[in-house]
């Protein structure tokens, strides 16, 4: 199909806003579970005497993890479209089945991990379960809707001549690299360890020692989603989306022209200086340098 | 956990390529209705897989198991398609040969893990073997459940590779094969649990797997889709009797139990 440039840059923000959403929901749907690189301090925290009320979701790394949900949303999706189903209701089935799908794994792997802990005692608490899951599959719910859309997009409206199980799938991939590297950190560092000083590492004798008490109560994971929807989920989002927007952006102004790579090479040469810049600052405001100073002038 | 009594790798071996070489064999003999039978067979090497996975992932590979199950879909998927696309004048040596290939690339891979690599697992040979194997007959049956055949140009191009079935069977054949093991990751991790949790993540890929086969099969897909949703109800139940059974207390709710720390 082709379009002219208002209508391209309408399907590029349309796609730019889907993918915010899609990487905002993803990074929260991996705290819910405790997914990803914050799992292992929930999987070590038992063995280290810490028994918890924190779910333990082992369903991989997000890339595989989303990556299933994406490519049995797209399938779902693809069959109901063979079937003439209009595209808003095959997408949303699909998700549907695709987030259902999800969940079971959820249950499996929360029930399989704390049963291979017996001898540390650690229970199975089915309140966490019955209301965990639910979020879980909410969540992953929101996020194949929106990645299989854009794969819909791409397929039906700008013409790319992949199939839509293989667009999502490459969506779901991303959307779940990114979400553990923007978004973990803020899980990880931030909410298992926040009782220990902002950015001093995760000594070894620290290891499985999470924070299990809440600001009332037990800790559970709905309140680490509450604590991760405020900065490492709309992170993740704007990271995911920022991928999706300058990506597509200067094809869309250019065409596929030597222009167009031109554009794509500076944006990365822009983006490679601010990462810099901005990991200089954080070295300067909070890195393990000005610790070692400090101590060097306690000694003389 | 020598006193726990455990089916032997070798059993689960022949299971897994016996079981599954039926199903293949058996799926195209009345098209559609016999091709349900690719994804009991494509089951059976789930199973056998997530054992093998099992028993190279023990090794403290705790964060390598989906790399693991992954690694397998990708050596199983060359070879299978080598295997199949190579013997265009006997189709019926097509699966055989796949799993040959396959067992192939599995040694030479898990013999340079263990000599190049030098990762010194016992069982990396024998497991990478076992997996790429087992990979090789998971994408064959279910490809075969979806088309009918395991016909490589005249089914599975058309009806698998075109229109993107594939990349369901090897992503979620993947996760079938490495979720059992990365799930019940932990100290008192028991085979009969990981063997009934790997049955029902390969009912859920064929109850998926059915869902496609409405499209390029119509409706003898259904009876895939159904018979998968039934068995994952019945090894869904299975897991949960085991983790009742193995769980240190399954509670409704409640505090955390007093310990030393």
């Amino acid at each position: 199909m082709v379009l002219d440039l208002t209508m391209s840059m309408a399907i590029l923000a349309l796609m730019g806003a889907l993918a915010t959403i899609a990487g905002c929901l993803e990074d929260l749907e991996s705290d819910v579970g405790s997914q990803s690189n914050p799992n292992s301090q929930v999987q070590l925290a038992p063995q280290m005497n810490f028994l918890h009320r924190i779910y333990n979701k082992a369903i991989s790394g997000e890339p595989i993890s989303n990556g299933l949900s994406a490519v049995t949303g797209g399938i779902v999706t693809t069959v109901l479209l063979n079937a003439k189903f209009f595209p808003l209701l095959a997408i949303v089935v699909g998700a549907f089945i695709a987030a259902i799908i999800y969940g079971i794994f959820a249950t499996t792997s929360y029930a399989g991990r704390v049963a291979s802990q017996t001898r540390f005692k650690q229970p199975l608490y089915m309140d966490i379960m019955r209301y965990t899951t639910p979020s879980i599959i909410a969540h992953n719910f929101v996020v194949c809707f929106c990645l299989v859309a854009i794969a819909y997009i791409q397929y039906a409206v700008l013409g790319y001549p992949f199939t839509i199980p293989f667009l999502a799938l490459i969506w779901g991939i991303s959307v779940g690299a990114i979400g553990s590297s923007v978004g973990d950190v803020h899980y990880g560092g931030e909410r298992e360890f926040q009782n220990r000083e902002f950015g001093c590492g995760l000594n070894t004798a620290l290891s499985g020692r999470i924070v299990r008490r809440a600001e009332s109560g037990l800790r559970n994971s709905i309140d680490n989603v509450w604590f991760c929807a405020k900065f490492g989920g709309p992170a993740t989002g704007i990271g995911l989306g920022l991928t999706v927007f300058f990506s597509s952006w200067p094809t869309t102004i250019w065409g596929y022209t030597w222009t167009a790579i031109g554009v794509g090479v500076f944006i990365v040469a822009i983006m490679a200086v601010m990462n810099r810049l901005v990991e200089i600052q954080v070295k300067n405001a909070y890195g393990p340098y000005k610790e070692d100073k400090t101590e060097k002038e306690a000694g003389a | 956990m020598s006193d726990i009594k455990e089916i032997s790798p070798n059993t689960l071996a022949l299971f897994g390529i016996i079981g599954g070489l039926i199903g293949i064999y058996l799926s195209p003999l009345y098209p559609p209705f016999t091709s349900t039978f690719g994804a009991l067979g494509a089951i059976c090497a789930v199973i056998w897989g997530a054992e093998a996975v099992r028993r190279v992932a023990k090794y403290g590979l705790g964060t390598g198991v989906p790399s693991i199950g992954q690694i397998a879909m990708g050596m199983g998927i060359i070879a299978a398609m080598f295997g199949l696309a190579i013997v265009k004048a006997m189709p019926l040596a097509g699966p055989i040969v796949s799993l040959i290939t396959a067992s192939v690339i599995g040694f030479i891979i898990g013999w340079f893990a263990q000599n190049v690599i030098k990762m010194k697992i016992p069982v990396m040979i024998r497991c990478m073997t076992e997996i790429a194997a087992a990979g090789a007959l998971v994408i064959i049956g279910f490809s075969a459940a979806v088309a009918g055949s395991y016909d490589f140009t005249r089914s599975l191009i058309p009806l698998v590779f075109d229109n993107g079935v594939m990349l369901a069977v090897f992503w979620v054949g993947a996760m079938a094969m490495l979720h059992p093991f990365n799930a019940c990751l932990g100290p008192d991790e028991k085979q009969k649990r990981l063997l009934y949790l790997a049955a029902s993540t390969g009912a859920i890929t064929m109850a998926i797997i059915g869902i496609a086969a409405v499209m390029t099969l119509g409706a003898s897909g259904v009876i895939t889709l159904l018979l998968g949703i039934i068995l994952w109800l019945i090894f869904y139940k299975k897991f949960w009797d085991e983790v009742y059974k193995d769980a240190a207390a399954v509670v409704g709710t409640g505090l955390i139990p007093k310990t030393e720390a």
